[in-house]
């Protein structure tokens, strides 16, 4: 009897298992047949691109001569419909080369990179992130020097002074990649502000008449009173939803949102993992994790979390959850950098709720009141620790080159930015772009952006102004378009507290940091450590202390004594040894600087 | 799949010891020809074990390296024991390994004891249409994939979630639960959504193993004057004991796979410390980290501990019952 009943079950589990075995048996073989068959589309290509490649590229024409790239970038992005796009189309008539780009979907980008080199199968192109250096150590990375000495590449070459191509150079002396931001050409425009702030609802500021907000306190004072006066606010549909007066993300490397501000609440600009003090001295490393500013910043958060004015599920919260909420239009304020959540603007422009007011206004707050800050950073920021490689799977390095050095190309980089003359902006007669309300709303429009515009925007790119002197490189920055672009809400903010820009609403003290903080920024440094070198260890160790403490203590019933259980635990992790190697660095960035 | 192969090879094993036993047929070329068709069957299987379970085994030599992808296994420098000295020495290892020994012990329990419970008492419906229902949509989660399940229990457990509303509208608390971040309640939810995805299709084995017992017995208990809860105890329970013995042993080999998607998906930094099983650390370390060997030695000493369990079980088990699985 028995043994009929395992008989049954074996014969039930053995065609399972087979039917499941021959299926991944087709797949595999399905798969290798595509590569191999893509490979072969590309040789081509190739072979006939060769012989085309001398003439002025536009006459490349009919798509069978473009070759396709591949593009990892280890940050979240939205895929365009890749071969279906009418500007990546214009860009391939012009350059022969289509890049399809991949995004970094669920996982880490240490997990991303260290899969990648684990299959061993790289693509093209690459932005590895925070991986730049696990792929240089891997030797799969095509060194820059030759081709940026050859002089066939005029605008890589002149995208970064010597200077500045000398701080990209790793342990061997040469250049792997190169960042393709904060890099101005001609005028700064500084209409944007790309970088860290306290954001809050333009309709919160309206309801208490554009009040001055200087410090925390009065931040979530005003946060209370509104949220008390309006306990529900209306979603897109018109359905009542409850209001998150303030929500913080925490999610995996995006925990700065909780972790850095004590820095910009002391005045000092964003050095990312210390603050830098000089006052009147040898510039010296201090740990912003354990001043009485940071004390008292947690403090407040535990305060407004018992009050309820903190999000219930901050701590938890993923970041494609804290998206949404932000584009629900009920979360009232919280601290970010603007890049980690600008797409929010286009699903409020979307479903309408920027006209109620939902667009988010930086505040410079300090700890106290008449501080000066530096949340806004006035001058380029070099970041060396990541940017645009070419790996050695690249089938023709020298066409990925001079891809990259045609992005730079004014009309190629007024395409990906501001789209098809006529069609995404229009010219008026002093020559200056702009664009009608009917083509923001196409430009906010997903299904729009995906079969039409390409920005290819892990690649190179300016700010500041073009070639022309008058239009800037990104519509964003172009100041006349600026203020029109806006929701009406928002004007009303500009207007009533008379701020032209984004800055001037911060209103950071205006120095050209790059002269006053000749080191800045840290994070350079620190970003690229690893777990070699006792400060590298230490710099993990503490990450990983403060990722799982800093929510608990915000949440703790008893502040005090779980502040100093954390206090505990953040010593254990020998964040000396940390400090020590950033002064290093910094002494040697000051002595270089000499 | 590799569960069901091991289920597989195991049950195979039974089934050949017990042949071998009962008849010795010399080898002759005849035999070998009337057994053709079984001789090809289980050489693939040898082939497909050989393959994917005992050629990866080449790359333990890494554990003992200090292996980088550029050097190779031939040039990677040779560190001996090093790799292993820093796991044991590394506090986050001890605590993982705490975590997955917990939650795989938690699991392996509540969920045995489910699908047996869950077994008998489907059986004693009566109503043959009903039964299939119920059967059919206890194990329909089985087939979810785990990023859907999590999904589910995410938003059913947020503050703004079922579970909340429910307890908030009954009463029972006044404030929401935020049940992610509270540590202490972490091995319970993964426990429970083992259990809710699980526990119909685990029954399935028991059930059958059910239906097969002789109906003689129950018709004599019956005339006998025997009720349900007679019958049960002492018919369908030891009836059941060698399938429950023989699965009990099979499923501590897997005691150590505690899982990998639940923990990774519902794990958050609040969580960290009580969630992250010995596959993450293999991930983080081996993937992230790019130390291979590390992660190699984690995965070894995983594989080390998996077969002592298996062979301590089975010990038990044959010093104590019939019952063991080899």
């Amino acid at each position: 009897m028995k043994n009929k009943t395992l008989k049954k079950i074996i014969g039930v589990a053995l065609s399972m298992a087979l039917s499941v075995c021959a299926l991944a048996g087709c797949g595999q073989a399905a798969a290798t047949g595509d590569t191999g068959a893509a490979a072969a589309d590309s040789g081509q290509a190739e072979a006939s691109d060769d012989s085309g490649a001398a003439d002025t590229g536009s006459e490349a024409a009919s798509s069978g001569d473009v070759v396709e790239f591949t593009f990892f970038g280890g940050m979240p992005g939205t895929e365009i419909n890749n071969g279906n796009n009418e500007i990546q189309d214009m860009i391939a008539e012009k350059t022969g080369v289509r890049l399809k780009e991949t995004w970094l979907t669920g996982q880490t980008v240490a997990e991303a990179i260290g899969s990648i080199i684990a299959s061993g199968t790289y693509p093209d192109l690459i932005d590895g992130g925070d991986g730049c250096v696990d792929l240089y150590n891997e030797g799969v990375l095509v060194p820059w020097d030759d081709y940026l000495a050859s002089g066939k590449y005029p605008n890589l070459t002149n995208y970064y002074t010597e200077k500045e191509w000398d701080q990209f150079r790793q342990d061997d002396g040469k250049i792997y990649w190169c960042n393709v931001f904060q890099n101005t050409k001609g005028e700064p425009t500084g209409t944007a502000h790309n970088d860290e702030a306290f954001w809050i609802q333009a309709r919160v500021l309206e309801w208490d008449n554009y009040p001055k907000i200087e410090t925390l306190d009065e931040y979530f004072d005003l946060l209370e009173r509104y949220a008390a006066a309006n306990p529900t606010v209306k979603d897109a549909n018109g359905n009542d939803i409850d209001v998150i007066p303030y929500t913080c993300l925490c999610d995996d490397w995006r925990y700065f949102c909780i972790e850095n501000a004590p820095q910009f609440l002391d005045g000092y600009p964003n050095d990312g993992s210390v603050i830098v003090d000089f006052d009147g001295k040898d510039p010296t490393i201090v740990d912003y994790n354990t001043t009485p500013t940071a004390k008292k910043y947690f403090q407040k958060l535990n305060e407004e979390y018992k009050k309820g004015i903190v999000d219930k599920d901050f701590g938890t919260q993923k970041y494609d959850d804290y998206i949404q909420k932000l584009s629900n239009g009920n979360v009232l304020a919280m601290c970010d950098q603007y890049w980690d959540f600008q797409q929010v603007k286009d699903s409020l422009r979307n479903t309408g709720l920027e006209d109620q007011g939902c667009n988010y206004v930086p505040l410079g707050l300090t700890i106290e009141k008449g501080m000066e800050n530096r949340w806004h950073t006035y001058g380029d920021t070099l970041n060396i620790a990541s940017g645009i490689a070419v790996t050695t799977s690249c089938s023709d390095p020298d066409l990925a080159f001079s891809f990259l050095n045609a992005m730079l190309d004014q009309d190629i980089h007024n395409l990906r930015f501001w789209g098809v003359e006529g069609v995404d902006y229009l010219v008026d007669e002093n020559g200056l772009f702009y664009r009608t309300p009917e083509i923001r709303a196409n430009i906010s429009d997903p299904k729009y952006r995906a079969d039409h515009l390409c920005f290819y925007s892990y690649l190179p790119q300016y700010g500041g102004t073009s070639d022309d002197g008058k239009n800037a490189n990104l519509p964003d920055e172009q100041p006349s378009e600026f203020f029109d672009q806006l929701a009406e809400p928002m004007q009303k903010c500009f207007t009533a507290y008379g701020a032209k820009n984004y800055p001037d609403l911060i209103g950071s003290v205006k120095e050209d940091v790059n002269a006053t903080h000749p080191w800045f920024p840290m994070w350079s440094f620190s970003n690229n450590l690893d777990t070699s070198t006792p400060g590298g260890v230490a710099w993990t160790k503490m990450g990983e202390t403060k990722h799982e403490w800093l929510p608990k203590v915000v949440m703790s019933s008893n502040f005090d004594s779980e502040w100093d259980n954390y206090m505990k635990a953040y010593s254990e992790c020998k964040p000396e040894d940390f400090l020590a190697e950033m002064q290093e660095e910094l002494d040697r960035r000051v002595a270089a600087n000499k | 799949m590799g569960i069901c192969m091991t289920a597989i090879l195991g049950k195979g094993m039974i089934m050949g010891s017990k042949k071998s036993k009962r008849n010795k047929t010399a080898i002759t070329a005849k035999e070998l020809a009337r057994q053709k068709f079984m001789l090809i069957w289980s050489a693939i299987f040898v082939i497909y074990g050989f393959v994917f379970y005992y050629l990866p085994l080449g790359g333990w030599i890494m554990a003992f390296q200090n292996y980088k992808n550029k050097t190779g296994f031939l040039h990677s420098k040779w560190v001996g024991l090093d790799k292993f000295k820093f796991l044991f020495s590394d506090v986050t290892f001890l605590r993982v390994i705490r975590n997955t020994f917990c939650m795989g012990t938690m699991n392996l329990i509540f969920t045995t004891l489910m699908a047996i419970f869950f077994a008998i008492v489907l059986n004693e419906v009566r109503l043959v249409r009903t039964k299939k229902v119920i059967q059919t949509v206890s194990y329909l989660p089985h087939f979810l994939s785990w990023i859907i399940v999590t999904g589910i229990l995410n938003d059913a457990l947020s503050s703004t979630g079922i579970v909340n509303e429910l307890l908030k509208k009954a009463g029972i608390i006044k404030d929401t639960i935020p049940f992610f971040s509270i540590p202490a309640l972490f091995w319970p939810i993964v426990t429970f959504v083992h259990l809710w995805k699980e526990t119909g299709w685990n029954t399935i084995i028991y059930l059958s193993a059910i239906t097969s017992i002789d109906p003689n017995l129950y018709e004599a208990a019956s005339i006998d004057g025997a009720g349900r809860w007679q019958k049960i105890k002492h018919i369908t329970l030891p009836c059941l004991k060698p399938t429950i013995i023989v699965l009990l042993i099979m499923n501590m080999g897997n005691l150590l796979n505690a899982g990998f998607e639940v923990q990774y998906l519902l794990g958050n930094g609040l969580v960290k410390s009580v969630a992250d099983t010995i596959d993450i650390y293999v991930l983080t370390w081996g993937i992230s980290q790019n130390d291979y060997s590390l992660g190699t030695a984690a995965g070894i000493f995983k594989s080390v501990v998996s077969i002592a369990i298996i062979l301590i079980a089975n010990t038990i088990a044959k010093r104590t019952t019939e019952e063991r699985l080899f």
